[in-house]
């Protein structure tokens, strides 16, 4: 035993640093840590860099700021309400997300004729642009021009037109409808992969044993869905917590601040309010959400931890 | 540093470009690219320069105005080269700010705004943009709204003017004419006549979402003696203001106007809906004919003063100015590039070039204003602009206030709003 470990090592010390460079792993993952390097973490680097300098309104470096930007927002009055806000965006839309999904998944892993063209149908939300729906939304719901409106009068169901982007009580529920209507596409066939892994013989021996439909599903269909259900909530978290366009497009985070997520507020402090650190700071602060979404997440289900 | 080396890559690049296109038979391309210093044998020692100028796109016709004035410019001055980058009013703002962030600055802006880039002390001084003989020819006060602590640090390149406009068939429709609208309680009476008597329209629009809040909201204040800055500071939680912000609280709760001021913006909402004809009335402005004749629009329009409610009766303007400023660059290495250029721009026909291209503008300059006087479309806002008011743009927090009174300030006019926690808002942004 001794002397086969012994030997070896004599024999790698002949080989130069190059060569054992070589042989390892690193020539192959290179490329990739670059890349990382300089497209995640230099960003992150910056963007930390950023909230901590002091930057004057036309975008000069005046110095170091220390936590200045950090308390000034702390002490933004707009900052409270964004923060609550964007947890309930985020949780709603996720939830009214996965809730529908799951439904379109199962539908589509049905058998029916035209199955093929529903599905290609569904992919329309995401294959659109984002602005594109969102601006088609902005219209349509429009207080004078709107179509929703003219159906609506029409229909008689209201007595006069209504501004449904005229104030957040109305525009809120509008975005999130809009969000989920876009995050749709994905989620359902991230659902629909995980349905078609679910082993049919699985199903025969449910039948056999006379499970009824229900017992079915919430026994051996809903728990397989599992992983499927993990990757579309987190990718979907993230998404929605970022999501710029919708509510810039649709509402511009009005009126006032009473539609802004953390995410839009960030962009009105640095493009309006002139305060790039400011905004920087809020941008750590988001990073830092979103690694705790992230982490629960991961902690909830037990995801990363070695699978028996 | 970084600013160095692209360029230094560029040069490389555009080596490497050259090269290859004399291997390739272009030689003659070549040498004529890098001829400019050989060819001009006093000026041999002189390196050529590029400025870069980063323009307002007023309308479509700015482009095609730059490509001939460059070339026109170049064909002088074989040792300078100008890239001019024409670029939208909606992202200019954002682009300038990024290419100062980065360190990345542009020769010569063009811009609403100009003060904060004065107090960075980024800018040359208005002395050193232009010949004394062309400043001299300014109109004085836009000079003045170019100052910066006392120094001119930017020149005009044009101004605008607003007046109110209304609906000549809605006015009839509801037996109105202009001497009703002279003053505040004489536009309210209106609106109700209009709202009685042509259901359906808006009688006033007021469009104060993000998009124009800033100038709509000055125009009502300033007519009540009101505003953001007045005598050399700051006043913006005035007694004034709140008694503007009152009044036009009173006409959006009485359904007088559209329903949301604060998501109501000027272009897509109030401009074209007046096209329409579905406004009685609002604050418009010198280019909004040019919208209305783009929109294909056929109402029948007039335009009257904005209606006051100072106690002498007397009715003001809101002038709005742009400017040119130039950046200075590490050693002002650009300094003789970015005069030559500003000084052809300005040049008597040029400059007519200038405003004939962004269109419907006032001029700067008194002999272009001179030039101009005869105008039919142009004459009333020459006339109103001794009564005009301006922002206060030479402050450097003005960009800040700007942008927070563009956020908030529709919000205080809906019912049962706050005014002077919004007010104080707004005041939280002016140092």
């Amino acid at each position: 035993m001794t002397t086969n470990t012994v030997a070896p090592p004599s024999r790698r010390r002949k080989k130069s640093l190059i060569q054992r460079f070589l042989a390892g792993p690193l020539p192959w993952i290179t490329p990739m840590l670059i890349l990382i390097l300089a497209i995640v973490l230099w960003p992150v680097y910056e963007m930390g860099r950023t909230s901590v300098l002091e930057i004057s309104g036309s975008g000069v470096t005046k110095g170091f700021a220390g936590l200045e930007n950090y308390r000034e927002l702390f002490d933004n009055p707009n900052l409270l309400g964004a923060i609550s806000r964007t947890f309930f965006w985020v949780v709603t839309v996720v939830a009214i997300t996965i809730f529908i999904s799951l439904f379109l998944a199962q539908l589509l892993n049905a058998k029916f004729p035209g199955r093929r063209f529903v599905r290609y149908a569904l992919i329309v939300p995401w294959a659109a642009s984002v602005i594109m729906t969102a601006t088609s939304f902005r219209w349509m719901l429009d207080g004078y021009y709107g179509i929703l409106n003219r159906i609506l009068l029409d229909l008689g169901l209201v007595e006069e037109a209504i501004d449904w982007m005229g104030s957040a009580e109305t525009s809120l529920p509008w975005l999130i409808i809009v969000a989920v209507f876009v995050s749709l596409p994905f989620t359902t066939f991230v659902i629909l992969a995980g349905l078609q892994t679910v082993p049919g013989e699985v199903y025969e021996a449910a039948k056999v044993d006379g499970a009824s439909a229900r017992k079915t599903y919430f026994s051996i269909t809903f728990p397989l869905l599992k992983t499927s259900l993990f990757i579309a909530t987190v990718i979907n978290l993230i998404n929605v917590f970022n999501q710029f366009p919708i509510i810039w497009v649709m509402t511009g985070g009005g009126p006032g601040y009473t539609t802004d997520t953390t995410t839009t507020l960030m962009y009105k402090l640095a493009f309006r309010s002139q305060e790039i650190g400011q905004s920087a700071a809020l941008s750590v602060v988001n990073f830092g959400i979103i690694l705790i979404f992230v982490l629960i997440y991961i902690r909830a289900t037990g995801f990363g931890k070695k699978e028996d | 540093m970084a600013k160095i080396s692209l360029r230094r890559g560029a040069a490389l690049a555009l080596t490497g470009l050259l090269a290859a296109g004399t291997l390739a038979g272009c030689a003659a391309d070549a040498t004529t690219d890098t001829g400019g210093t050989t060819d001009n044998g006093s000026s041999a020692s002189a390196e050529s320069t590029t400025i870069r100028v980063v323009a307002a796109q007023y309308t479509d016709d700015m482009q095609p105005y730059y490509d001939d004035l460059v070339m026109r410019f170049e064909a002088d001055n074989p040792n300078i080269n100008v890239e001019v980058e024409v670029v939208s009013w909606n992202d200019i703002d954002q682009k300038i700010k990024t290419m100062v962030q980065t360190n990345d600055l542009p020769d010569i802006g063009n811009l609403n705004y100009f003060s904060s880039f004065a107090a960075d002390g980024l800018l040359y001084t208005a002395d050193e943009l232009l010949p004394a003989a062309t400043l001299d020819d300014m109109v004085e006060t836009f000079i003045e709204n170019s100052k910066y602590e006392g120094t001119a640090y930017a020149v005009p390149d044009l101004a605008s003017a607003r007046l109110f406009f209304y609906n000549k068939d809605i006015f009839d429709a509801a037996g109105l004419t202009k001497a009703d609208i002279v003053t505040w309680d004489g536009v309210r009476a209106a609106a109700e006549k209009i709202k009685a008597s042509v259901p359906g329209v808006t009688p006033l629009a007021l469009p104060l979402g993000p998009e124009e809040a800033q100038a709509e909201f000055l125009i009502w204040a300033a007519s009540n003696n009101g505003g953001y800055y007045n005598n050399g500071a700051w006043d913006i939680t005035s007694a004034a203001n709140v008694e503007t912000l009152e009044y036009l609280q009173g006409l959006v709760a009485d359904g007088l106007t559209n329903p949301s001021p604060a998501t109501f913006n000027r272009t897509d909402g109030a401009f074209a809906l007046f096209a329409q004809g579905q406004v009685g009335m609002l604050n418009g402005a010198i280019f909004l004919p040019s919208v209305l004749e783009e929109q294909g629009s056929t109402i029948n329009y007039d335009i009257a003063p904005f209606p006051t409610n100072r106690a002498d009766g007397t009715s003001i303007t809101l002038g709005v100015q742009d400017y040119f400023f130039g950046f200075k660059n590490e050693g002002e290495t650009n300094k003789a590039a970015v005069q030559a250029f500003m000084s052809f721009l300005f040049e008597a026909d040029n400059y007519a070039g200038f405003l004939e291209a962004a269109g419907g503008f006032l001029p700067a300059t008194k002999s272009a204003g001179e030039a101009m006087s005869s105008d039919e479309a142009l004459a009333p806002y020459i006339a109103v602009l001794p009564n005009a008011v301006f922002y206060p743009g030479a402050e450097a927090s003005w960009p800040a206030v700007q942008g927070e009174t563009q956020q908030t300030i529709g919000l205080a006019v809906a019912k049962g709003a706050d005014i002077m926690s919004i007010l104080e808002g707004i005041a939280s942004k002016a140092e």
